[in-house]
């Protein structure tokens, strides 16, 4: 079942075009990273998912409800955390706990149940007491998500939970959505790319207000130009092997990146995607027997898979 | 017999959420500082008005203490400043902040947020004036001075009728519930407090002066319609003891639309970005 659907989104600002047709869909249980450069549309485009900036055309719809002609219907099924995190400065935490709790329809005996859940399960116990103006960045975060969290909601949208944490931070965030992911659908964006390759099973790259692709990390790196990169570094006839090494099939092309110290020459080995050249590329070079210190397959990562679909050249 | 018991089920979590909102506004003017200064002021302020008052009194008589510290011009110089520091705040803040994010996307409408916002801002309100009324105590306590001092001597002593507060007070609930709503209007199109601040101190001016406009330019055929939006006028028939129906009318309908034109403006700064 789809928990949230896009069907073409599309928000101008003036002129300026932020989202370009955007249309997805994301299944109850996915965790979602939403990945672009700085200016890309991914703000944009979660804060048109929670009905607050409503689209130029398109509609958005969380749990089957749309989210501008059933707004408090969709509103209840999700949880919010909006960038740089906004929070009342002269309130505790618990009293802004105790607030948004209110304002989610949670009454009764469920405030206190739900507040020390949340409480417990961001680590926020030791400054529940705390005016929210003295707290830390990370503390911040921490009451956002907390308050994201109220009322047990199917989706969280967190836009940039991460952003400006240390990495200690960032790691006990990154086990907090982990956790989550039993029981809830989550969207989230970010631009630390190893962040999305470990938590999330499926990735929306947006770049210039277009969606690139979307589809499983695994998916994604599958079809990459740097997916059969291999490099190899060895001692000896360079023309000759490089001659060899191009008349095998699945290679592309072969460059030579430098003569290192001492006579190793580095060769770059660009072959078909999904190819493994490393057995052919050693035999040949064993063949004159020359001496090889270094043999490499790229193993391509989201990063390959960012820089190729955003690069501007 | 379903279906009524839903919608008392639907009224009772949309007042329950009006009132969470409600009070958590009315807790920053009371928890705050800012709301004990504002009160201070404002006392300090009448109480000059009263001493004022006091002079003017020895010397005329007629009419309720009350007619003279609302037709008398220090009265105006703190009531019109009064509305724009209790309102500025409420949708300017809340858009700066950003924090009306976080609001418009938990389940709650933009209408429950301008209400809860606006009774909290006329509750604090009516509380600036409830120092008001112990003046009639106070006369009582300063009649019972006098006749113990100088024996039984009806020259010096205080005389008041009820009609002389609940009049004053009638009119200053109802023109403060419009009031208030200008202000938070103001507010909802900005996000610099000083902007709608200043904003809406303009238009309470501005509408001051449409009751003068008589004492310039005389009788003419449009005057009635100025004489039916002057609160001077209506300040001085209510601390008389008069009251009107025409200005209840009048301030009933103007909040309620200023207050829908809130929640219009709301959405719209929404929609437009």
């Amino acid at each position: 079942m789809s928990m949230v659907i896009a069907e073409h989104l599309h928000k101008t600002f003036g002129r300026f075009v932020a989202v370009r047709d955007a249309s997805f869909s994301i299944d109850k249980g996915e965790i979602v990273g939403f990945l672009g450069p700085n200016g890309a549309g991914k703000t944009t485009t979660m804060k048109m998912i929670t009905g607050y900036l409503p689209p130029t055309a398109g509609t958005a719809s969380i749990a089957g409800f749309d989210v501008l002609k059933n707004p408090l219907e969709a509103r209840r099924h999700m949880g919010y955390m909006p960038e740089n995190v906004p929070l009342y400065d002269d309130m505790r935490v618990y009293e802004y706990l105790e607030y948004r709790a209110r304002l989610k329809g949670i009454c009764g005996s469920s405030v206190r149940q739900q507040i020390a859940f949340v409480i417990d399960r961001c680590g926020l116990e030791p400054k529940r007491k705390n005016m929210i103006s003295t707290l830390s960045k990370g503390y911040r975060q921490r009451v956002g998500l907390a308050d994201a969290l109220l009322g047990n909601p199917d989706l969280l949208i967190l836009d940039e939970p991460t952003n400006g944490l240390d990495p200690n931070q960032i790691r006990q965030i990154r086990e907090l959505v982990r956790s989550l992911a039993e029981d809830h659908t989550v969207i989230l964006s970010t631009h630390i790319l190893s962040e999305v390759e470990q938590i999330c099973n499926k990735v929306i790259i947006i770049d210039q207000g277009d969606i690139k692709a979307a589809d499983t990390p695994a998916n994604l790196t599958h079809g990459l130009r740097a997916a059969g990169r291999v490099s190899i570094e060895f001692k000896g006839d360079l023309e000759c092997v490089v001659k060899e090494l191009e008349a095998f099939a699945p290679v592309k092309k072969v460059i030579h990146e430098e003569t290192l110290p001492g006579g190793w020459h580095r060769l770059i080995v660009r072959a078909e995607p999904g190819t493994d050249t490393r057995e052919k590329a050693a035999a040949i070079i064993a063949s004159h027997s020359f001496p090889m210190r270094h043999i490499y397959r790229h193993i391509p990562n989201l990063e390959d898979v960012f820089v190729e679909m955003t690069r501007r050249d | 017999m379903d279906e009524s018991t839903d919608t008392v089920k639907r009224t009772r979590s949309y007042l329950a959420t009006l009132r969470t909102i409600y009070g958590k506004e009315l807790k920053a003017f009371l928890g705050t500082p800012f709301g004990w200064v504002v009160l201070a002021c404002t006392m300090g302020l009448q109480g000059f008005c009263l001493q004022a008052v006091l002079q003017i009194m020895s010397k005329a008589t007629g009419e309720g203490v009350m007619y003279y510290m609302l037709s008398n011009v220090n009265f105006w110089f703190y009531f019109i400043f009064i509305f724009p520091l209790i309102t500025m705040r409420s949708l300017a803040e809340e858009e700066r902040q950003g924090t009306l994010e976080g609001l418009l996307t938990a389940p709650v409408t933009t209408a429950q947020i301008v209400l809860g916002k606006y009774f909290a801002a006329y509750t604090f309100y009516l509380i600036l004036w409830l120092p008001m009324l112990l003046y009639p105590w106070m006369s009582d306590l300063g009649n019972m001075y006098t006749s113990m001092r100088y024996g039984i001597d009806p020259e010096g002593r205080i005389v008041y009728r009820l009609a002389d507060w609940v009049g004053p007070y009638c009119i200053l609930a109802l023109s403060g519930a419009f009031f208030i709503a200008l202000g938070i209007l103001c507010s909802a199109m900005t996000r610099s407090q000083i902007i709608a601040g200043i904003l809406s101190t303009c238009l309470m001016i501005t509408y001051y002066f449409m009751g003068r406009v008589t004492e310039l330019w005389g009788e003419f055929p449009a005057a009635p319609a100025f004489h039916y939006l002057s609160i001077t006028e209506q300040i001085s028939a209510f601390s008389r003891g008069l009251i009107d129906t025409r200005p209840v009318v009048l301030y009933l309908t103007l909040t309620i639309l200023t207050l829908a034109l809130t929640k219009r403006v709301v959405d719209y700064r929404r929609w437009r970005r």
